[in-house]
């Protein structure tokens, strides 16, 4: 499969209501060593509510100027998720959970 | 002592180069309808292209990376097509305007008709792209562009008043019997002809083409905050010339003759040849600029590999995008439309599309992880999100207005 | 070398320029493979190249059709995107560097088809300058 089958896609959790869509898939660098790397590994996702493209990388840096657009993209993305990967009960054309939404965010 | 003449002459070409057809026509223009008047909008659009070039060359420098890269990188595969899309259209009419301006300066010296020219125009401006190298390229046109400053010549043997002419910059006044929507519609055009898109497609491509690192940070600052202003003095000085001589009689510029006629008034005839010089040389290192981004554009939102510094069979998808906007070109030419009108619509058009290049390098020059030391600072970044603010609200209103002013008429 | 880094592939792989040996830029990154291990882990095996790898990312109509006339265009032996495995990825940074030479990785027909019957046709071609 590809990326861009799982990015884009919606997000359920276990009793099917919708949390968002998935903007990235955070993975880590700790699978089969293959030529100089090691083989990244999906290992969680980036959910929002909405569907505008793009963090910019404002989420990772608390400082990233400049500070206009800084306020702007963490405010169109300010219920943003980050799901483990482990959480995924299922992946085809949209992903379900094995959790509630109340598990995962807290309310 | 030749790090200081190579740094004299990057100033100089910037300085000849700022100039095209669309800051030749849009300013005689304004200065014939509107004096000094709207010389601030001359002046925004200098400190926005200051701005913008300067993150551009910057990011060239240290990353090795060029504009059209980073727009489809930060913007993803979607936003990053409109943009291109956009881009290229409004970098092809800019195309297409600068081969018709080198055209009708030709018509200017001989005569003969602009059409005529027109074939001859597109195949030397693909040959020297195909077999010029590329500081020759640049250097040359640059350097011959400094004919213009007969303008500021002529500007001289006026003998203006220049507290009147300061007055007249410094305390903005629309003249009476003009309509505010106009007077905007020509702010903006101003303004697009100040901040066109392609040049700073070609600033950053060309900083990669020649190989920049972070030393060559200096040279592209230096080339920018001394060469941009002195050329944006020349067209308020075209503009200026245009005021002094057209205005009170009421002569509307729509000809490149037009554009040339205060200069021959004031200084002369000979003055007028070493004017025509410089409107052909402008004009056709102009159309080098813009037939090169057209395919800088395509091909670095491709990933293609591009540029002269490979040999072309390296690069041939770059180089055909290249031979078909250059074709594509003198199509459009030859349906006799009229390239003062092109060159009008394009700084219009220009000023559109800018938010949508300004972005992604304003925030790639903030990307610590990209840019290291050499992010933007507290202060860069304040003028750069005052000058992403102007854009956006130019580039918003630009459409409305030229509907509105069906054009400015 | 760089294990247990974070990389998050839409902000740091998606889209981004990859470099050859020689420094020669030889591709986006259009998309990438991803496979599943038979213990549930999702790893990411490939980079892919070319309009079927970007044509569903730029979706709808335009997408589907760039995508169909690729895959029209393509011989019966190559009906999948290209692909560079991702083990010969040397360095992820401002671009994507690779292992090999762009002329030993079989990605850009297009380009070879263009050189071939149009650009390398014309004096000069052979030079660069």
């Amino acid at each position: 499969m590809r990326a861009s089958d799982l990015i884009g896609a919606d997000v359920l959790d276990r009793d099917g209501r919708r949390l968002g869509v998935v903007t990235d898939l955070r993975c880590v660098q700790d699978g089969p060593l293959r030529g100089a790397m090691a083989t990244p590994r999906v290992a969680a996702l980036l959910v929002s509510r909405r569907h505008t493209g793009s963090l910019l990388g404002y989420d990772r840096r608390d400082q990233q100027g400049p500070w206009l657009i800084r306020r702007i993209v963490r405010r169109l993305h300010r219920h943003l998720l980050e799901i483990p990967w482990t959480a995924v009960a299922s992946y085809d054309g949209q992903i379900t959970l094995t959790a509630s939404a109340a598990d995962l965010t807290g309310h | 002592m030749k790090r200081l003449l190579a740094v004299a002459l990057g100033v100089l070409t910037a300085i000849g180069g700022f100039v095209d057809i669309g800051d030749l026509v849009t300013n005689a223009l304004v200065g014939s309808r509107y004096g000094l008047s709207l010389a601030w909008a001359t002046l925004i659009g200098l400190v926005g292209i200051c701005v913008f070039a300067e993150m551009s060359g910057r990011v060239a420098a240290v990353t090795g990376r060029a504009t059209f890269d980073l727009v489809r990188e930060r913007l993803g595969p979607r936003a990053g097509l409109a943009n291109l899309v956009a881009s290229f259209l409004v970098t092809g009419l800019t195309f297409v305007a600068e081969i018709g301006g080198v055209a009708l300066s030709l018509e200017l010296v001989t005569s003969v008709y602009y059409l005529l020219w027109v074939p001859l125009v597109a195949l030397a401006v693909w040959l020297v792209i195909w077999r010029v190298r590329f500081s020759v390229l640049e250097n040359v046109f640059g350097l011959l562009g400094l004919a213009l400053i007969v303008f500021g010549v002529a500007l001289w043997q006026l003998h203006p008043s220049w507290t009147g002419l300061l007055h007249q910059v410094a305390v903005p006044h629309k003249p009476d019997g003009e309509g505010t929507p106009t007077y905007l519609y020509y702010a903006i055009a101003l303004f697009g002809a100040a901040m066109t898109p392609y040049e700073v497609f070609f600033f950053s491509s060309g900083g990669v083409e020649e190989r920049w690192t972070r030393k060559d940070i200096i040279t592209s600052r230096i080339n920018v905050f001394i060469g941009f202003p002195l050329g944006a003095a020349l067209s308020l000085a075209i503009a200026a010339v245009s005021a002094l001589v057209l205005l009170p009689v009421g002569v509307n510029v729509d000809t490149l003759g037009q554009v040339g006629l205060p200069v021959a008034v004031a200084a002369g005839k000979i003055a007028l040849a070493v004017a025509i010089l410089g409107f052909v040389a402008a004009t056709f290192g102009a159309a080098l600029e813009t037939g090169l981004s057209a395919g800088y554009t395509v091909a670095q939102y491709f990933g293609w590999q591009w540029g002269k510094y490979v040999r072309p069979r390296e690069a041939a998808r770059y180089h055909a995008v290249v031979l078909l906007s250059v074709l594509a070109a003198v199509a459009v030419l030859l349906t006799t439309v009229d390239p003062v009108k092109v060159t009008e619509y394009s700084v219009v058009f220009s000023a559109v599309a800018l938010p949508l290049t300004y972005f992604p390098i304003l925030v790639v020059a903030n990307d610590p992880d990209y840019m290291g030391d050499s992010a933007n600072g507290r202060v860069t970044n304040a003028l750069a999100t005052g000058m992403l603010v102007v854009i956006v609200v130019a580039s918003v209103a630009a459409i409305p207005l030229m509907i509105a002013t069906k054009a400015g008429q | 070398m760089a294990d247990g880094r974070q990389l998050d592939l839409q902000l740091q792989l998606l889209d981004r320029q990859v470099v050859d040996a020689g420094g020669r830029l030889v591709c986006k990154v259009d998309d990438l493979e991803l496979t599943a291990t038979d213990d549930g882990r999702l790893l990411v095996t490939a980079i892919l190249i070319g309009p079927r790898a970007l044509g569903p990312r730029i979706g709808g109509r335009l997408g589907r059709w760039m995508a169909g006339i690729a895959q029209r265009l393509s011989t019966p032996d190559r009906q999948l995107p290209p692909r560079i495995d991702f083990g010969q990825v040397t360095d992820i940074g401002t671009a994507i560097a690779i292992a090999r030479r762009r002329s030993e990785v079989d990605v850009a027909p297009l380009d070879d088809w263009v050189d071939e019957h149009l650009i390398g046709r014309i004096p000069g071609a052979g030079h660069a300058s």
